[in-house]
């Protein structure tokens, strides 16, 4: 039974009967008390009028007549023990008497007997008690009959009374249909009673908090979008390039650019994916599908979280060693500077990612003949897993803003150098451009880094390296 | 004709560089808004800029912060906003802050060749889309030269060369003035290239064209 409705009217018309029956019950029994007096009264006073002198007995007084409905039947003896009148020779009752009121049983019913000594003569007046409980019951009737009666107007005035009183929710239901998808400001709850304030109040925390969700994914949305003008604006020029490219050489550096544009593009997407997966309020089931867009895919199931014990040591050593060729690549010295063997609980496929981020920032960052140390250490009970470099480092104000989206910092190709210095400073990094480079600055490494680190209730701050020089991240379980 | 880029993206920094040069454009390119300052500043008076294409997102100090450093200095360098901000606001507010032109990304090549044409030739007083000087007419669009109503092909160095030449009739322009119109930064210039490609337009645009003043440089010939 859905219905408050219906259920209310049910349940208030069930009360109301079982009130009546139990009120019918009690006036019943309240009768038949007074009834058994007033008749038990009349069968005394009946048989105080009987002769109390001795007479002949005169038997067949009413041969043919079974007593009927409120018929007192009569027995007189004499003394010594004749029977002298019969009032109704058929009456089911025994031919003795007893003195005073008592109540027999016989196969047609219980009668009510009285016996009293009038006279000479031993009298006895008795009769049914049928005719009582009858007259009882019809007083009981009686009385609850128009209660009965008006059962059905009781019914429909409960109806159209819940009905009225369920109004405010049908208010509220015709306000929230007739919204606009976009609004989601708070609804008035000032005028609704008590009752539906609470859900409607609810309802507004409800879109407080979608509002702030949406907003945050308008501006992601809108972020994203800018974001990705500027690599289609690469491509678009490429393209124009490559059109304009007259000789076979000229098209073939016009291809690979539009290539490191194609494969730079990509990556921006991958990233934002990845972002917008680790972003909170991500349904927790997409999660895993984290690092399929970043990793390559890697048997990532979709909808699956992954939670579970992470080896930390196992991750970071999977990290370093797809990373090797890159570093050595780059003359950088790429190790471990010190590891015990750790585990958190997470999602093992997400921390990779967040790891995977972090060295291959330490990578790009830190110039040729640089170091990059990670290690893994226990730290008050926390797993602590730091990567330091000897790259430029981050400066101290800076160091907050790093992790917003889309912010970029200007070290990749121009840090402090004035016109002067840059001459010739640009042109051999024209050539050189790796895949590495072409994903530089897609300004969202590190914001995913944080997502994925307060998922997993991490803390990533930046530091000063160890001397003085580079940087060192830590992340914290 | 010597071009200040000011972007942050190198891959679109590239394209836009080469893409210019092709035209015969000198470009510079910096990634910063501290930078840009830095290389206006640096550049004297003799040496100054035709053009700025200014990004509006820089890190550092962004493009409008630039614009109204420069403005407020009074520089008067024709600025084309080269950005990714579209909203009608945004417009508003960079030309309102002292750009002469505003190009949204992605852009087309040629309609930012097209749009700096229109900057030069506003700034320097001329309406008509065509640089005629004697019997020369010069297309800065189509990089058609002719003689006498004859077209001459000259290659993009040359073709800049002309251009400087042309943007100042009469007065004298140094080599290493000519220079700058026609290389940007970190481009190989060699010893003797300005003499070479003037050695090339006079065999191609008649001897007497230009005219050598020792000791300070080259100019038009004014009557022609």
């Amino acid at each position: 039974m859905r219905s408050i409705r219906r259920r209310l009217l049910l349940t208030l018309l069930s009360i109301v009967l079982a009130g009546v029956v139990t009120a019918g019950w009690l006036i019943y029994r309240q009768a038949q008390a007074e009834v058994n007096e007033l008749f038990d009264y009349q069968l005394q006073q009946t048989a105080a009028a009987l002769p109390s002198e001795p007479f002949p007995a005169v038997l067949s007084a009413n041969q043919d007549d079974t007593p009927r409905g409120g018929d007192v039947v009569i027995q007189i003896w004499s003394h010594n023990g004749t029977q002298l009148y019969y009032s109704h020779p058929r009456a089911p009752l025994a031919p003795h008497a007893e003195l005073g009121f008592s109540t027999e049983h016989t196969p047609r019913g219980d009668w009510r007997v009285y016996g009293a000594v009038i006279g000479d003569n031993v009298v006895q007046v008795a009769q049914p008690l049928s005719i009582r409980n009858e007259i009882a019951a019809l007083t009981a009737w009686h009385t609850l009959w128009p209660l009965v009666l008006l059962m059905p107007v009781l019914g429909v005035l409960v109806w159209i009374t819940v009905g009225r009183g369920l109004l405010p929710l049908q208010r509220v239901t015709q306000a929230v249909d007739a919204r606009h998808p976009d609004a989601l400001d708070s609804m008035p709850d000032a005028r609704l009673p008590i009752e539906v304030q609470p859900l409607v109040q609810a309802l507004n925390r409800l879109l407080q908090r979608l509002g702030v969700a949406l907003d945050t994914q308008k501006a992601f949305v809108a972020d994203a979008a800018h974001e990705l003008r500027t690599p289609l604006a690469a491509l678009n020029l490429q393209l124009q390039l490559l059109e304009r490219a007259r000789s076979d050489e000229e098209r073939h550096d016009a291809l690979a650019d539009l290539r490191r544009g194609v494969l730079r593009s990509t990556r921006l997407v991958e990233q934002l994916l990845a972002l917008a997966r680790a972003e909170p309020g991500a349904a927790a089931g997409s999660r895993a599908g984290l690092g399929s867009a970043v990793d390559g895919g890697a048997g990532a199931v979709p909808g699956s979280t992954r939670t579970g014990v992470v080896d930390l040591l196992e991750i970071l050593s999977d990290c370093v060693s797809e990373r090797m060729t890159l570093a050595t690549h780059k003359s950088l010295d790429l190790g471990f500077a010190g590891t015990e063997p750790l585990s958190v609980t997470g999602d093992a496929v997400a921390l990779r990612v967040l790891f995977n981020n972090l060295v291959d920032n330490a990578i790009k960052y830190t110039p040729s003949g640089g170091r990059i140390d990670l290690s893994l250490l226990c730290q008050d009970g926390r797993a602590v897993v730091e990567i330091c470099d000897t790259g430029p480092g981050i400066p101290a104000d800076e160091r907050a803003r790093v992790f917003d989206r889309f912010y970029r910092r200007a070290v990749s190709f121009d840090a402090g150098l004035g016109p002067a210095a840059a001459i010739g400073e640009l042109e051999p990094n024209v050539g050189e451009v790796s895949a590495g480079d072409a994903a530089a600055g897609s300004g969202l490494g590190l914001a995913i880094v944080q997502r994925i680190a307060s998922q997993h209730g991490a803390t990533v701050t930046l530091s000063d390296g160890p001397a003085g020089r580079g940087l060192r991240v830590s992340v914290r379980f | 004709m010597r071009v200040l880029l000011v972007e942050d993206d190198r891959m679109i920094a590239e394209g836009v560089r080469k893409g210019l040069r092709g035209e015969g454009w000198a470009v510079d390119w910096v990634g910063d808004g501290a930078a840009a300052l830095d290389a206006l500043a640096l550049v004297g008076e003799s040496h100054s800029y035709d053009l700025m294409l200014l990004d509006l997102g820089l890190p550092k100090r962004d493009g409008l912060e630039v614009l109204r450093a420069l403005r407020g200095k009074g520089n008067g360098i024709p600025v084309l906003i080269l950005t990714a901000r579209d909203s009608v606001a945004d417009r508003v507010k960079g030309l309102d802050a002292g750009a002469d032109d505003y190009l949204v990304k992605p852009f087309d090549l040629d309609e930012l060749g097209a749009r700096m044409r229109a900057l030069l030739r506003r700034r320097a007083g001329r309406s008509a889309a065509l640089i005629q000087h004697g019997p020369i007419t010069l297309d800065p669009a189509t990089h058609e030269v002719k003689l006498s109503g004859v077209p001459v092909a000259l290659s993009a160095r040359e073709f800049a060369l002309l251009e400087a030449l042309l943007a100042r009739p009469g007065a004298v322009l140094s080599k290493a003035q000519l220079e700058e119109k026609m290389y940007g930064w970190g481009e190989e210039i060699g010893s003797n290239t300005v003499e070479v490609y003037i050695h090339a337009l006079r065999k191609k645009l008649g001897p007497e064209l230009i005219r050598n003043v020792r000791g300070l440089g080259y100019t038009l010939a004014k009557d022609l």
